[in-house]
């Protein structure tokens, strides 16, 4: 109780809590949500969101002693939801980039998927991940060349038995943190701009029907 | 009473099929035939044996026999009906049963994608640790060897694949 209350006290001390979103990417089947689950065991309430071919996690983390509020962004694979893409993306602060080590055509896909990943966040940290390690352990004797030719860190996991998943969502939520703290992100200068803009543009045009109501709209 | 199934079969002339059980603290051995009535080269194999499973007569004695056993024999019945011969219609099934890794399953509908995690998820259950294990750990960490010690993947040589 004292420790609740203690805690509740330090939060608001240190102000608003921080956001992040993580997204998770990767093939079909890879074992997104599966990884999520594990990481999150009871704790989590997700939140489907099918019209958008997406589950959302809500978690609370604490980094360097500040509670840090957590939106995971668990993704569709399946093409037909491409459209959607660009959504996940948006102000995403660190990405979880899935394969499965049993099927070479995941692996081959990161390609596609770092591409994108890029036009849309060309900074934000990604970490690689190679799941279902417990289906053959050899795999963990191999060099897979991806990870490091972009310079991303390199996880072996397996959502079933455990391995390295805690850690692999600890140090992604350190990285979004740590990111969203030195945003220095180009593209975050410009949505932020962006969206100034959109405000002051419709309070202008607010302040224009005010004072000129018998004023026709102009044709488009 | 309890009946103990030993081995479930199928026959294609006439369809059938059959189950060789005991009953329980009893020794004798005994078979029982099942015929299969209504059933076409068109016919859905879960639902026929999931209506086998169900079926009043025979309920009991097929306790201990699994639903995908049933729809197996239900579908070699089907392959036979087709004109397969034995072997095709088992390869067939194998098949169905195994991911093919080459496969891009993000071009997949819901209900084909469903089926290749159900047959993923039988591996995911049987190495799964669950938090109610007695020895489950929540938080493991294990330090694999770096990259300068392992040999390559072979996924990463393929020429003009490059990745």
């Amino acid at each position: 109780m004292a420790e609740a209350a203690e805690e509740a006290r330090a939060e608001a001390a240190a102000g608003a809590e921080e956001t992040v979103k993580i997204i998770c990417l990767g093939d079909s089947a890879v074992g997104k949500s599966k990884l999520l689950e594990r990481f999150l065991l009871d704790g989590f309430r997700p939140q489907q969101l099918s019209t958008f071919a997406l589950t959302l996690y809500k978690h609370r983390a604490r980094v360097d002693g500040r509670a840090v509020l957590v939106d995971f962004w668990d993704t569709a694979g399946q093409e037909r939801f491409q459209s959607m893409h660009a959504s996940y993306y948006h102000k995403a602060h660190a990405c979880i980039m899935v394969f499965d080590v049993q099927r070479k055509v995941t692996y081959k896909n990161l390609n596609s998927w770092y591409k994108e990943l890029r036009e849309f966040r060309p900074e934000i940290p990604c970490i690689v991940v190679a799941n279902k390690i417990d289906a053959d352990m050899k795999v963990t004797q191999k060099s897979f060349n991806f990870a490091r030719k972009f310079s991303l860190p390199f996880y072996f996991v397996s959502a079933a038995d455990g391995t390295n998943v805690v850690k692999l969502f600890n140090d992604a939520i350190k990285l979004a943190v740590a990111y969203k703290q030195n945003s220095g992100d180009f593209m975050d200068e410009v949505m932020r701009e962006l969206e100034s803009f959109d405000l002051q543009k419709s309070e202008n045009l607010l302040d224009q029907e005010e004072s000129c109501p018998e004023e026709n709209p102009p044709s488009a | 009473m309890t009946y103990i199934a030993k081995k479930c079969g199928v026959c294609f002339e006439p369809p059938s099929i059959i189950l060789i059980y005991t009953e329980a603290s009893k020794d004798k051995t005994r078979q029982r035939i099942m015929p299969v009535r209504n059933f076409s080269m068109f016919s859905d194999c879960s639902m026929a044996a999931e209506q086998l499973k169900n079926n009043s007569r025979h309920k009991a004695y097929l306790e201990g026999v699994s639903l995908c056993q049933l729809q197996k024999l239900y579908s070699l019945l089907k392959g036979h009906l087709r004109g397969e011969s034995l072997a095709e219609s088992l390869e067939k099934f194998r098949q169905e049963k195994t991911i093919d890794p080459e496969e891009d399953m993000n071009k997949l509908d819901d209900r084909e994608l469903d089926k290749r995690k159900r047959i993923m998820d039988e591996l995911f259950e049987k190495n799964r640790k669950r938090k109610d294990d007695p020895d489950f750990i929540y938080d493991i960490e294990v330090e694999f060897p770096k990259d300068e010690q392992l040999e390559s993947c072979s996924w990463d040589m393929e020429s003009g694949e490059e990745i």
